[in-house]
């Protein structure tokens, strides 16, 4: 596993899906409705994904496109993609959807994370360079991570290239030693 | 819900702010080792009942089996959490390793950070740059910034005495003198934050 | 070189510029950028590293003599800074190195095409990593877990191969500068074939910069057709 170590990964992958189990099991508390420590044929459970995959594909369980692509949100962002509080849906909201698609066989989801990334990155960049505080502060809660570090980075290289215009001092402080501590007079 | 706990305990590292530590959560974490040693003799339960019935285990795809799966990927799950928490919290001791000068001591508000196999992992970080470095005959943790100026003005802010052994001189750090350091010494001082820059 | 108190001669003033040799630095700055923006490890730049240090040398012993003799200190500052920016670049491509080694270090031992592009020094500073960062895992995690499930790079000893094993993102996009002229590439990196049905092929001509996915482009740089930005 190439990503094995990364915790966004890790992360994402306990976002819960909905399942259908097609063959029971024995001996497991996941099931909330179950009076005994099984799970049924055909019950209906919400699982993490790093388990709902895996039995997805020994053909245990199928999926179902979870809650936050669901119709509702389909229409908020298509009728303005950059005001929608994607943070709450799941703030892996795009790789989530990455790893669903091809879970749940439904291709209108790639076409959606498509188009509302493509809107919203423009609006992240405009932000990002135009810094008026008060304007992005609300905007900055609704978005996912990944669209936070962009927002971030884009930041942080208009303020180094700020810094490199103005001149002034270059050696700093290792950040890893935290913030400075009053000076004992 | 399976893998809970070891959530959390991703999300504790995920929550500190980025290339700092948080305290070494030990509640948390021996708590996700406990579940691991849950699973696993679930695990072995099931797969000893299917023994018994004279089942094979990785073929006879009966409720045991699935269940016995759903303790195993559990597990692993719970082995990942584990180890990323540690691997990442490993990446920021190494980052110390390069910032803080291999010489010195950590701060004590980091060193109460760490758990007992992170300080000497810092330990053996900074052997092993230590180790190239003197190798290649050449310093790789200075120079972090491209150079402007050769020589930068500092201001000593804490005695730290005499007979500073710089490279091109010795001096005497005491409080308030200012001094013309080549800017690789400085860059030591400054980056431990005994001097300001002028 | 002149001794003591004595002035400098301008045939000596040249033996020095030729030391401070544009061709070296031109292909360490290159060297170093390409390390910095390609995402795995490249081959290590063994002869040119060789030079660099021993250029290094040689003009830290010029500036030292500049110091002595007493010469314009402005010329012996701009010297300096030569040598400073000299320096830089050199630590700057193997602090690069070593931290790609750091992130990426079973994946690099795994491997003998990466392996092979390492130093020795860098190859003993790759197995020291390797033991550290294994002791550590395994006080701290590993030998708390089953037997089954205490591999280092297996998720358990059912894994049909090392799933752990952290990798570089190859498929990243990076922004490459032609350096020679080349025949027409697709943009998935393959050369152009004898059916011209095909419409994604382009032609980059020596100054043209472009941004490519990194993968299908690797022989490319290392043939040194195009670099890195």
């Amino acid at each position: 596993m190439a990503n094995y170590y990364n915790i966004d990964d890790i992360l994402t992958e306990e976002e819960f899906v909905p399942v259908v189990f097609h063959k029971a099991a024995n001996g497991v508390i996941i099931d909330p409705s179950s009076e005994t420590n099984s799970v049924e044929q055909g019950a209906k459970v919400e699982l993490p994904l790093w388990l709902a995959q895996e039995l997805c594909l020994r053909q245990a369980v199928s999926i179902s496109v979870p809650a936050c692509f669901n119709q509702k949100t389909r229409l908020e962002i298509q009728a303005d993609a950059a005001c929608v509080d994607l943070r709450s849906r799941s703030p892996y909201f795009y790789e989530f959807g990455c790893k669903i698609a091809p879970l749940v066989g439904d291709k209108t989801v790639e076409v959606l994370l498509l188009s509302a990334f493509k809107i919203r990155y423009k609006e992240i960049l405009t932000k990002a360079y135009t810094a008026a505080h008060t304007a992005t502060s609300k905007f900055l809660t609704l978005l996912t991570k990944e669209e936070t570090n962009l927002y971030e980075a884009a930041q942080s290289s208009m303020a180094a290239f700020k810094k490199w215009r103005k001149g002034g001092p270059r050696l700093q402080r290792a950040s890893v030693l935290g913030r400075k501590r009053k000076p004992i007079e | 819900m399976h893998g809970r706990k070891a959530y959390q305990l991703v999300k504790d590292f995920a929550s500190g702010e980025k290339g700092h530590l948080k305290s070494f959560n030990n509640e948390l974490f021996d708590r996700v080792i406990e579940e691991c040693n849950e699973h696993h003799n679930a695990l072995q339960s099931l797969i000893r009942k299917m023994q018994e019935e004279g089942l094979e285990v990785q073929t006879a795809k009966n409720a045991d089996h699935y269940g016995a799966l759903i303790h195993h990927l559990s597990l692993i799950r719970n082995k990942r959490c584990l180890m990323a928490y540690v691997y990442n919290r490993a990446e920021i001791v190494r980052e110390l390793a390069w910032n803080v000068g291999l010489l010195h001591e950590l701060p004590h508000e980091i060193q109460e950070k760490l758990n007992e196999t992170e300080e000497q992992y810092f330990k053996d970080h900074s052997k092993s740059l230590k180790l190239y470095m003197s190798q290649m005959n050449l310093d790789v943790n200075v120079d972090m910034v491209p150079p402007k100026d050769p020589y930068i003005k500092v201001r000593v802010l804490e005695d730290l005495g005499s007979g500073i052994i710089l490279s091109d001189k010795t001096a005497n750090f005491a409080r308030h003198s200012m001094h013309f350091l080549k800017r690789t010494d400085a860059e030591q001082y400054i980056s431990r934050d005994k001097d300001v820059s002028y | 070189m002149a001794s003591g108190s004595e002035e400098w001669s301008a045939a000596q003033i040249d033996d020095y510029e030729t030391l401070v040799s544009t061709t070296d630095v031109e292909l360490l700055k290159r060297a170093w950028r390409n390390e910095k923006a390609a995402p795995e490890i490249l081959p290590f730049e063994e002869a040119l590293v060789k030079r660099a240090k021993e250029q290094i040398q040689l003009m830290e012993e010029t500036v030292d003599d500049f110091a002595e003799s007493g010469h314009d200190p402005l010329i012996a500052s701009l010297y300096q800074m030569d040598l400073d920016r000299a320096q830089f670049l050199l630590r700057s491509y193997l602090r690069v190195r070593l931290q790609k080694i750091e992130k990426f270090m079973f994946y690099i031992w795994k491997s003998d095409t990466h392996r092979n592009r390492l130093s020795k020094e860098e190859e003993k500073f790759t197995e020291r990593c390797i033991r550290d960062i294994g002791k550590h895992l395994e006080e701290t995690v590993l030998s708390k877990l089953a037997d089954n499930y205490q591999s280092l790079l297996k998720q358990s000893i059912i894994s049909e191969e090392d799933d752990m094993v952290p990798e570089p993102q190859l498929d990243t996009f990076v922004v490459a500068k032609c350096q020679r002229a080349m025949r027409p590439l697709y943009l998935d990196g393959s050369r152009q074939s004898a059916s011209f049905d095909r419409d994604d092929h382009f032609q980059m001509v020596p100054g043209d910069l472009c941004i490519l996915h990194y993968r299908p482009f690797q022989e490319e740089l290392m043939s040194g057709n195009i670099s890195l930005v």
